[in-house]
C-alpha cells in the first residue's frame, strides 16, 4: 500500500547493504598506546635512514637533493615532466606577420563555464587589409585565478588561436592582479616547444596565399 | 476548410496555398532558403523538397537512381520518387505530403545542404550571421556529416561594398535572390541582380548604380546567410549575447512591429529587426526604422539636470523633483509628446487635471518623406495616442505664447528658433528621454526611459493600440515617463495612485469605458 511521502521519510523504501560498524579494542580507543606505536615507526625509519646516510649508503637529502635517489622533488630548481596533454595556462597563437591569430568571435568566452575570458573586439584601423573583413581583440583578459582548466576555450576556438599547450602551470603570485593575463602577455607565451605562430597557416587577404579577394585576382 | 496532410498532421490551406505557405501559416517548417511569405516564388536553392503521393488513380513518379550500398561498398540500381519544392507546388485537397517522415527527402535535404556548403568558406568566426544562420541550423538538424570535397574552394569578392548600407559577402552566398527580389519586389528598386551561375553565381549591383534608397537594410533581413551584413551592426555583437523584447519602431506612424535586440550585460541596443505582421509592416522595415535603435543610446538624458546654459547641473532624482515641483505654480501649459506612448501621455493628462491646467500642446517631429510602401508622412509614432490623451485637440507649440509655466515631455521634438525664442522666456520643466530643442532650454529637466526601456503602448497611423515592451533597464537614473510624473505629482500633493503600468493601463482602460467618444482615437486624416 502507498502510504504518504509527506511527514516522515520512508527508510524501508531505499534498499541499501549492512555494513557493519568497526569495532576498537581497548588500547585502540585508550589513544596514548597508538600514538606510541606510530612514534615507534617513525623513529624506526629516522634511526634507518640516519644510519645509511652516515654510512654513505644514500646521498643526503638536505646537501644534495638534485642526485639520484632522492625520490621527492627539489622544485622549483626539478619539475616533474607533464604529460603531453597537459592543460597548462593559456597562450594566443600569432600569424606569421605576429598579430594574434584571434578574430574575437568571443566562441571561447562563451564555452567558458568559469567566465574567465574578457575580449574587447575591435575593427583593424583604415588602410589595413583585414579591415572590413574581420575584427581582432583590442584587450584580451583571462583570469588565472578563476579559470578551471577545463579546456572548453580551446576546443571552442575555431581559429585555432587559443591554445594551452604552454606546459606550465600558473606561477604564485604575490598579488591577485598578477594573475589576471592580458594580450601581450598571453602572446608573449610559447608552446613547450617554443613556438608562437601556429601550424596551420589561414588564407586570409593580404596574405600571399590568399587566393584572391577580388574577381580578377581570383582564378576565376 | 480543405487540408493536406502533412507528415500524418493536418493542416488546412486555403485556395492557391504552396505546401510550405500552408505549414507556416500553421507554424510547421519545411526547411527552406529562398521561399519567404512575403516574395515571390524562386524555387532556386531545393531545400524544401518534399515527397508527394500521387493523386488518386495516378501512377507515382519513380526515378531509376544508383544508390551507395555500404555493404557493399558499391553502387546499386535503386528506385526513388521524384521529389517536388514544396515552396512551389500547390496544396490539393487531400493531398498527402512527406517531409521529415521520408528517408529520401532526409537524404536528398541532407545532400542539398552539403552542394550549397561546397564552396562555402565556413567563416563562421568572423561571420555576423553566426548564431542565427540558415546554413548553421540546417547543417545542425538535416546534414551533421564533414564534407567530402577536397579541393580549393572557389575564391569569391568578399566585403564588397554595396552601398553605404550593405557590405557583400559573395564567398558566403547561396545565390537564394531573395536580396534580388526583396528589391525588385517590395522596394520597388531593381538594383541587384544576379550575375554567372553554378559556383560562380554571386550577386551585383546594376552597372553605376549603388544599393540605395529608404530599403536597402531589408536585404540583410532577408539574405538567410551572413552574404550582406548592414554596416550599422557589422562586427558590433555576437547574435548569442543578445535578447530580445518585441517592440515598436518609434520612427514614422506606420508603427512597424519589430524585436528590439539588446545585450542584457551593457544595455546596449545595437539592432532592431522587423517582426512579421501582416496586417501593418508585413515582414519589412525601413531603414531609418531600423536605426532608430540609436535613440536608446544617443543624446540620453541619464540624470536629473537643474538650471540653463551654464549653470546647469546634474543634481540627484529627488532633488531634481522638488526643483521641478517649486516651479510648476501659477498658469502651467501641458506639451504633451507624440514621441511617447500613450500611457505617458495619459499620466501626463492625469497630472495636468490635477493642476488644473487646461492648456495644452503637442510636440511632434515634422513630416518627413513618406511613401507609399511602409513610411508614413507623420515622422511621430504616436499623434493618435497624445492626441487623445489630451483630450483630442492640443494646439500646436507655434502657438504658446505667454505661459507662465510649462510641463513638457518628450526631447524629440522639431521646433523652430522664433518658437524657442518664445517658449524659452517660460520657466519649463521637461521630462524626455532624449536631448532635444526643448531640453535644451529646460530649467528642470527630468530623466525618462527611452521607448526601448519601459512598456507601453503606440497608436498607430491605422488606429491600433501596438504595445511594446521593455528590452534593457532604464539608463542611469531615468524611470519611465509614467513614473517620473506620478512622482512629480507626489512631489506636488497630488496622488495619482499610479505604482505600477497596469494602474495607469487599468485608469486608462477606465476612462475609455466612461466616455468611449473622448477616448477613441481620433479618425485617420484623409490620405
Amino acid at each position: 500500500m502507498a502510504q504518504p511521502l509527506v511527514g516522515k521519510i520512508q527508510y524501508d523504501r531505499v534498499k541499501g547493504k549492512t555494513v557493519p560498524r568497526p569495532t576498537h579494542t581497548a588500547s585502540e580507543q585508550a589513544y596514548f598506546v597508538e600514538v606510541v606505536k606510530g612514534l615507534g615507526l617513525t623513529m624506526r625509519h629516522f634511526f634507518k635512514n640516519t644510519k645509511s646516510m652516515l654510512r654513505g649508503e644514500r646521498p643526503d637529502a638536505v646537501k644534495d637533493p638534485l642526485s639520484e635517489g632522492i625520490t621527492t622533488l627539489a622544485y622549483p630548481e626539478q619539475k616533474k615532466v607533464y604529460p603531453k596533454r597537459f592543460r597548462g595556462i593559456h597562450r594566443l597563437t600569432l600569424r606569421s606577420d605576429g598579430s594574434p591569430r584571434c578574430v574575437a568571435c568571443l566562441c571561447c568566452s562563451t564555452a567558458c563555464p568559469a567566465q574567465c575570458i574578457y575580449i574587447e573586439a575591435g575593427e583593424y584601423p583604415e588602410g589595413d587589409a583585414r579591415r572590413g573583413y574581420e575584427r581582432y581583440p583590442v584587450k584580451f583578459v583571462i583570469d588565472e585565478l578563476r579559470c578551471i582548466f577545463c579546456g572548453y576555450c580551446v576546443e571552442a576556438c575555431p581559429c585555432d588561436a587559443i591554445r594551452m599547450d604552454t606546459g606550465r602551470h600558473p606561477v604564485p603570485y604575490d598579488s591577485r592582479e598578477q594573475f589576471i593575463y592580458g594580450k601581450d602577455m598571453l602572446m608573449s607565451l610559447t608552446s613547450v616547444e617554443g613556438k608562437q605562430v601556429a601550424e596551420n597557416p589561414r588564407h586570409e587577404p593580404p596574405d600571399p596565399t590568399h587566393p584572391g579577394i577580388d574577381r580578377l585576382k581570383g582564378a576565376h | 476548410m480543405p487540408s493536406i496532410k502533412l507528415d500524418g498532421k493536418e493542416i488546412p490551406f486555403e485556395q492557391g496555398d504552396t505546401i510550405i505557405t500552408a505549414a507556416w501559416k500553421q507554424g510547421v517548417e519545411i526547411p527552406h532558403y529562398c521561399w519567404h511569405p512575403g516574395l515571390s516564388i524562386a524555387a532556386n536553392c531545393r531545400m524544401c523538397l518534399v515527397e508527394i503521393d500521387p493523386m488518386p488513380n495516378r501512377r507515382q513518379l519513380v526515378l531509376d537512381v544508383l544508390q551507395w550500398d555500404p555493404k557493399k561498398g558499391d553502387y546499386v540500381p535503386g528506385r526513388k520518387p521524384k521529389l517536388e519544392p514544396a515552396c512551389q507546388a500547390e496544396c490539393m485537397d487531400g493531398m498527402n505530403v512527406k517531409s521529415e517522415s521520408s528517408p529520401h527527402v532526409r537524404d536528398a535535404r541532407k545532400h542539398v545542404q552539403e552542394f550549397l556548403l561546397l564552396n562555402h568558406p565556413v567563416d563562421c568566426p568572423i561571420c555576423d550571421q553566426a548564431g542565427e544562420c540558415k546554413l548553421q541550423d540546417y547543417w545542425l538538424t538535416d546534414q551533421r556529416a564533414p564534407k567530402r570535397m577536397l579541393d580549393e574552394v572557389i575564391h569569391k569578392p568578399k566585403a564588397v561594398e554595396f552601398g553605404d548600407t550593405i557590405v557583400y559577402d559573395a564567398e558566403r552566398c547561396i545565390v537564394c535572390t531573395r536580396c534580388v527580389r526583396f528589391m525588385e519586389e517590395v522596394a520597388l528598386d531593381p538594383v541587384l541582380d544576379k550575375r554567372e551561375r553554378g559556383n560562380l553565381g554571386e550577386i551585383v549591383v546594376s552597372p553605376g548604380r549603388k544599393l540605395e534608397g529608404h530599403y536597402t537594410m531589408m536585404t540583410d533581413h532577408v539574405c538567410p546567410v551572413g552574404a550582406l551584413t548592414t554596416k550599422d551592426f557589422r562586427f558590433k555583437a555576437r547574435v548569442w549575447f543578445l535578447r530580445k523584447a518585441p517592440t515598436i519602431c518609434p520612427g514614422c506612424a506606420t508603427g512597424c512591429n519589430a524585436w528590439l535586440d539588446y545585450d542584457p550585460r551593457t544595455g546596449e541596443v545595437p539592432r532592431l529587426r522587423p517582426r512579421d505582421n501582416l496586417q501593418v509592416n508585413k515582414f519589412w522595415m525601413c531603414d531609418d526604422g531600423i536605426l532608430t535603435h540609436r535613440r536608446a543610446q544617443i543624446d540620453r538624458v541619464t540624470h536629473g539636470y537643474v538650471g540653463r546654459g551654464g549653470e546647469r547641473r546634474a543634481v540627484r532624482p529627488g532633488a531634481a523633483l522638488e526643483a521641478a515641483a517649486k516651479l510648476l505654480e501659477g498658469k502651467v501649459a501641458v506639451v504633451f509628446s507624440a514621441q511617447h506612448s500613450s500611457e505617458d501621455n495619459f499620466a501626463l493628462a492625469q497630472l495636468a487635471k490635477a493642476l488644473g491646467a487646461t492648456d495644452f500642446y503637442l510636440s511632434r517631429l515634422n513630416d518627413w518623406d513618406g511613401d507609399k510602401i511602409l513610411r508614413d508622412a507623420d515622422h511621430n509614432p504616436n499623434v493618435r495616442g497624445a492626441t487623445a490623451a489630451a483630450g483630442g485637440s492640443p494646439k500646436k507649440l507655434e502657438e504658446l505664447t505667454g505661459a507662465s509655466t510649462i510641463l513638457a515631455l518628450g526631447g524629440i521634438a522639431d521646433i523652430d528658433q522664433a518658437t524657442l525664442a518664445v517658449l524659452g522666456r517660460s520657466k519649463i520643466v521637461a521630462i524626455a528621454a532624449n536631448h532635444g530643442p526643448l531640453t535644451n532650454v529646460a530649467d528642470v529637466l527630468l530623466p525618462a526611459a527611452s521607448w526601448s526601456e519601459s512598456d507601453g503602448t503606440f497608436v498607430n497611423r491605422q488606429g491600433i493600440e501596438q504595445p511594446f515592451e521593455a528590452g534593457p533597464r532604464p539608463a542611469g537614473d531615468s524611470l519611465p515617463a509614467w513614473d517620473v510624473i506620478a512622482r512629480l505629482a507626489r512631489a506636488l500633493g497630488h496622488n495619482l495612485a499610479f505604482n505600477k503600468l497596469r494602474d495607469v493601463r487599468a485608469a486608462m482602460d477606465a476612462r475609455s469605458n466612461q466616455n468611449p467618444a473622448a477616448a477613441a482615437p481620433p479618425p485617420a486624416p484623409a490620405q
